[in-house]
């Protein structure tokens, strides 16, 4: 996810990276990891303490000051089955969650115009 | 681009409780727009301008895709999809630039398994998970795709140059999407939608023949023969192995 402050909104966070911020730590599916210092008086959570607890690359462009979270590894793809919350924008600009489609099969398929 | 296809299957079974999302991974949803206008979808249509779903399920070339049961888990992993047959023997014009027939000749070796996966597809949504194909949470975790540190180091290199790319132009994008191709170098989607950018010409929706550019390392034929040619260029599903 593109970070451009020091902290993030852990709403932001969960729904860009799947770890949502709990009593317990930092969650995603059955597994916790502990990190009281990565969140913050005010809520928000710390991108250098998140990067580190998570083991989650931090990659900054000096020019622009914009950096770039990439996701945990090592691992797998995916640490849990339960589908992530989704949200996109459809082709008329409306955003489309996936959630809304629960009680139905989904096929998920991603293509390109390339 | 097989649009038609998802939507032809969506409307199928829809009734059946069974939808097809489509998500075009470009950077510039514009280019995806024709293609989706053509396709009329009444089916959930997405834009995925950061290429956000790569990181989510593991996506690393398209089509690719997972099933999603009524709670909400997945019974496959990210993996190979395809809904139609393909043109893999048809006589090719004599008349074909070299270049060209070399390019057709190795995308023709790609594993052509759209009428296999289309039945598994079906068996999926009227078995559900009594369907051989709907794997439980294990063995959905344990198939998707091995993430290394190199991976994660890719995926963080490819956004950010997607977000200059947004916001500085393209040059300032090239160095983070060259880091990410060297990290990362099976994703091809990180490669394709850096290529498709410096060799669309300018007015054309897009350039399915990616030859080499002075930006990139590679190239669509080059990279493919140097995994050894079409027949590994996309994760078959397990049960066409």
């Amino acid at each position: 996810m593109i970070v451009e402050t020091p902290t993030v909104d852990p709403d932001h966070f969960e729904q860009r990276t799947g770890w949502a911020s709990k009593p317990e730590g930092l969650c995603k599916g059955s597994m916790c990891v502990p990190a009281p210092e990565a969140i913050a008086a005010d809520g928000t959570l710390d991108v250098a303490t998140l990067a580190a607890r998570l083991d989650m690359p931090l990659v900054r462009d000096e020019a622009t000051g914009v950096a770039a979270l990439g996701p945990e590894s090592p691992g797998h793809s995916l640490t849990t089955a339960v589908a992530p919350e989704l949200t996109l924008p459809d082709q008329h600009g409306n955003p489309f969650s996936l959630s809304s489609l629960h009680g139905r099969k989904v096929l998920l398929v991603a293509w390109a115009s390339w | 681009m097989s649009l038609p296809g998802w939507q032809a299957l969506h409307a199928e079974y829809e009734a059946a409780g069974f939808t097809v999302v489509t998500v075009a991974l470009d950077i510039d949803p514009e280019k995806a727009r024709p293609w989706i206008e053509a396709a009329a979808p009444n089916h959930p249509s997405l834009i995925d301008t950061a290429h956000v779903t790569n990181e989510l399920f593991g996506f690393n070339n398209v089509p690719m895709a997972v099933w999603i049961d009524e709670t909400g888990t997945l019974v496959r992993p990210a993996e190979g999809a395809s809904i139609e047959a393909r043109d893999t023997d048809s006589p090719l014009p004599d008349d074909l630039p070299e270049p060209v027939r070399e390019l057709i000749t190795e995308a023709r070796r790609i594993p052509d398994i759209g009428a296999a996966y289309h039945a598994a597809v079906v068996d999926w949504i009227e078995k559900g998970a009594d369907s051989t194909y709907a794997l439980d949470p294990e063995a959905v975790i344990a198939a998707s795709h091995p993430r290394e540190r190199n991976h994660a180091e890719a995926a963080a290199n490819f956004e950010l140059g997607q977000h200059l790319f947004g916001t500085e132009g393209k040059e300032a994008a090239v160095p983070y999407w060259r880091e990410a191709h060297r990290l990362d170098p099976d994703n091809w989607t990180y490669k394709r939608q850096a290529w498709t950018l410096e060799t669309t010409p300018e007015g054309e929706p897009s350039d399915l023949f990616q030859a080499p550019t002075e930006a990139y390392e590679g190239s669509w034929l080059h990279d493919v023969r140097a995994i050894g040619g079409g027949q590994n260029y996309i994760t078959v599903p397990e049960f066409l192995r």
